[in-house]
């Protein structure tokens, strides 16, 4: 088996590959009788002038109402095994709590280890452009163990955001009131992108975060130094 | 009112225009307005373009470029592919059924000076102070903050719009129903007849729930009512509902009188009837009925239960199926016809070939499986605009051109609408393909500015040069059907040889369309070519 970056990215290429392959047989099975008709039936001085009569044919109608009905019936039957697997965190995964607001995130961590990254810790501030992940300050990053499934648990504290996990390619939105769910793995240490994918005001587009996934001595240690925010966390501004 | 005299459109004078109850005149009028809306909103969208040229902020902040990015969907959306339709109708309608004018000529007036009320008002959101910046969906609970901008004034609009568009979709359904010529019956109705019955019953089931929904808005907002404020029990998600209630089948509102017009112009350039009409004509209903079944699509990602989640996924697919009776049935009309290529007919295959490309790319965004991946990325932006900005612009391109002679007498340059179709069809393509690639690859939509990943750079800087080349297109076009009216030649009173009924009469009609209540004989049928090729033996 080849190494996944990712997971649930790799449930999603296995969708996208099906349809596609579905999506360019259907284009070319309209395409290829639609251009010859195009060329055969073209209206010619003394050739082609007037149509010949075909109403209807109930063959071919019964026959183009069943087949794509099969078709679509038997996408939203994969679609439905697979997205089980994308909604369902699996046993023992890590949980990190996920905060949005106008315009970052809160994560916090199992031991209550919290980090925050702000819109304007993404960007360049003499320019207001978008930092490279690498020249992010570590301090704005959420450290996450590679190869380690985890299960993020999301609200907001103001209005409606949505978390996507760029490699990963799952998002759901973090509604403020409600508690949402979703799971990733990342199995590559590298720095990635977090984005805000729901509109949310004037720093909607630099709402952003780092995922910093580092090998898992690496992250227990970073997980035990620096627990002093926990002591200030504030319920009550939640 | 006193009887307003009649004299042809370009003669006619302001206080004609202002006080006429004439559906044609009001068509007119119409599409007019629809189409300085779809200019503003198309300048706005290529000021959009033109920053995301480039990762960094260029030209604009970003306020101003949330201002623009709503401006252009609430144009395109209610003024444009909305609003067009009432163009369409209007004018048609009566001429196409045999009736001297709509069933209730001034409800009709006044459906349009709501309409033009909620226009200006429009307007003024663009003036300083006034932005609006909460895209076209408007969600709470940003649109209860300050940040999301007069939010009571977008209510107020679309309570404009929704008591036009009601009072419209009633008078035009009544005349359908009841102002047909003896001879023309529910079978023999044109094509785009029902999908616009359709498409204005829709209308009158889903308007209230938008109306609803912006109400409880505009009391949370300065009642302190709580239907969505979470902060004090209400539900954001409650809005959502009630609004894809609505705003879902208003896709279908803006699409089916486009499928109407593509009908009726394949039809009439293969000169034979739509394969399959009686089929046609169940896949329209059950493309209306199926539209109010599948909103929860658009909250796949919002925290809805899962098991919602996946049966809205299965009514969502099934859509594909009554849309893939009508593709394949406009395909099959191709064959054993008689097939030219007029402008009107080049604009509607290329909106069949890009309907499809929007078509099969909506299915996946149906399956949650594949859209947790894609959701409010640019796939979707890139498939909403294969659907409206391409196949419902073109279709509605061909139709004006399509009826050009028949509004003005006059022809349109061929030579230059066929070059403005090559420029929209590569710069429409260019642009909104690579769409779907920086979407696959994870682009959020309505971002002003994006990280500098290489590929999205490339992506994003081609994507702009093909809107450009779109725009061109586009400028060309209109600046063709504009000028013609007056340098055109003169055309006949049915160029096309088209026995459907608006082409019976003279080119521009007269103020009452018919002396007398047409009787249409046994054999008559709008696409019957042959009838009409009988009728000239005779004379
Ligand atoms: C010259 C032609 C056009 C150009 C260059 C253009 C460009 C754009 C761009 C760049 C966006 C923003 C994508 C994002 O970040 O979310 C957008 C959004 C949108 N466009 Fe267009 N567009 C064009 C025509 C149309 C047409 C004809 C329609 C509809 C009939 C349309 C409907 C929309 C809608 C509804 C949105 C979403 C707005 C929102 O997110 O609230 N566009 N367009
Ligand atoms: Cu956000
Ligand atoms: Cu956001």
């Amino acid at each position: 088996m080849k190494e996944v970056l990712a997971y649930p990215a790799n449930y999603w290429q296995t969708m996208y590959e099906i349809w596609l392959f579905i999506a360019v047989v259907i284009y070319l099975v309209v395409f290829i009788p639609g251009a010859y008709f195009l060329v055969k039936y073209r209206y010619k001085k003394g050739a082609n002038e007037k149509a010949q009569h075909v109403h209807e044919s109930k063959a071919l109608e019964v026959l183009w109402t069943i087949i794509p009905t099969i078709v679509v019936i038997y996408l939203a039957t994969q679609s439905f095994a697979f997205y089980r697997v994308q909604r369902t965190a699996p046993e023992g995964a890590m949980e990190i709590k996920v905060t949005a607001f106008m315009w970052g995130w809160e994560f916090e961590y199992p031991n209550g280890k919290k980090v925050f990254s702000f819109f304007n810790s993404v960007v360049n501030p003499e320019t207001n452009a978008y930092l490279k992940p690498e020249e992010v300050n570590d301090m704005f990053k959420a450290y996450i163990p590679a190869g380690t499934p985890i299960k993020v648990l999301l609200t907001s504290r103001d209005v409606i955001h949505s978390f996507y996990v760029h490699p990963a390619k799952v998002t759901e939105d973090a509604v403020p009131g409600r508690i949402t769910h979703m799971w990733f793995q990342i199995n590559q240490p590298g720095e990635y992108w977090i984005f805000c994918r729901e509109y949310c005001g004037t720093q909607h587009s630099k709402m952003a975060a780092v995922l910093k996934v580092v090998p898992k001595d690496q992250f227990e240690k970073w997980l035990k130094e620096g627990m002093q925010t926990s002591n200030f966390s504030d319920k009550q501004n939640l | 009112m006193a009887a307003v005299s009649y004299r042809p459109y370009f003669s006619a004078g302001l206080k004609e225009w202002i006080f006429t109850t004439d559906h044609k005149k009001i068509g007119i009028m119409y599409g007019v307005t629809s189409l300085v809306f779809f200019l503003i909103a198309g300048l706005s969208a290529l000021a959009i373009r033109m920053e995301l040229f480039q990762p960094g902020l260029q030209y604009m902040s970003e306020d101003t470029y949330n201002q623009a990015l709503t401006v252009h969907g609430v144009l395109m959306q209610f003024w444009w592919a909305v609003a067009i339709w009432s163009s369409f109708g209007n004018y048609l309608l009566p001429l196409m059924i045999g009736a001297r004018d709509v069933a209730f000529p001034r409800l009709n007036a006044l459906s349009y000076w709501f309409f033009f009320a909620a226009s200006v008002l429009a307007l003024i959101t663009l003036l300083p102070g006034n932005h609006i910046r909460m895209m076209w969906t408007g969600y709470p609970p940003f649109s209860l903050n300050d940040n999301a901008g007069p939010v009571a004034f977008y209510a107020l609009i679309i309570h404009l719009l929704g008591a036009s568009s009601l009072a419209s979709a009633i008078n035009l359904v009544v005349t359908n129903l009841t102002m047909r010529a003896p001879g023309i019956t529910l079978k023999k109705m044109n094509l785009f007849l029902h999908s616009f019955l359709a498409m204005n019953v829709i209308q009158i089931l889903g308007v209230p729930a938008l109306a609803g929904a912006v109400t409880m808005l505009l009391m949370d907002k300065y009642f302190h009512t709580a239907f969505f404020d979470p902060t004090r029990g209400g539900d954001p998600l409650l809005y959502q509902n009630l609004f894809w209630f609505y705003s879902h089948p208003v896709v279908y509102v803006m699409i089916l009188p486009a499928f109407g017009l593509i009908s009726e112009m394949i039809a009439t350039f293969s000169r034979r009837e739509i394969f399959g009409r009686t089929s046609m004509i169940i896949a329209i209903w059950g493309i209306a009925i199926l539209g109010f079944m599948v909103w929860i699509h658009h909250m796949f990602t919002s925290g809805v239960p899962d098991w919602i989640r996946i049966i809205f996924s299965y009514t969502t697919v099934l859509i594909g199926v009554p849309t893939g009776i009508k593709i394949f049935n406009w395909i099959f009309t191709l064959y054993k016809g008689s097939v030219r290529f007029t402008t009107p007919m080049l604009y509607t295959l290329s909106a069949i070939f890009m309907f499809l490309i929007g078509g099969l790319t909506g299915i996946p965004l149906g399956l949650p499986a594949f859209d947790i991946a894609v959701h409010d990325s640019h796939f979707v932006v890139a498939h909403f605009h294969y659907v409206l900005g391409m196949a419902l612009t073109l279709a509605a391109f061909g139709g004006f051109h399509y009826w050009y002679p028949k509004y003005t007498g006059r022809m349109y340059s061929e030579f230059w609408a066929k070059i403005a179709l090559v420029l929209i069809m590569i710069g429409s393509n260019l642009f909104y393909f690579l769409q779907f690639i920086v979407g696959l690859e994870g682009m959020p939509r309505r971002y002003a500015d994006y990280p500098a990943i290489e590929s999205w750079i490339r992506l994003h800087e081609l994507q702009t040069i093909g809107a450009m080349i779109l725009g061109f297109g586009v400028f060309i076009a209109l600046a063709n059907l504009i000028l013609s009216t007056k340098f055109g030649k003169k055309a006949e009173d049915n160029p096309w040889q088209s026995p459907s009924l608006e082409w019976l009469v003279p080119s521009p009609p007269p103020p009452h369309n018919f002396d007398k209540t047409p009787h249409m004989p046994e054999d008559w049928d709008p696409y019957n070519y042959e009838w009409l090729e009988k009728q000239h033996k005779k004379q």
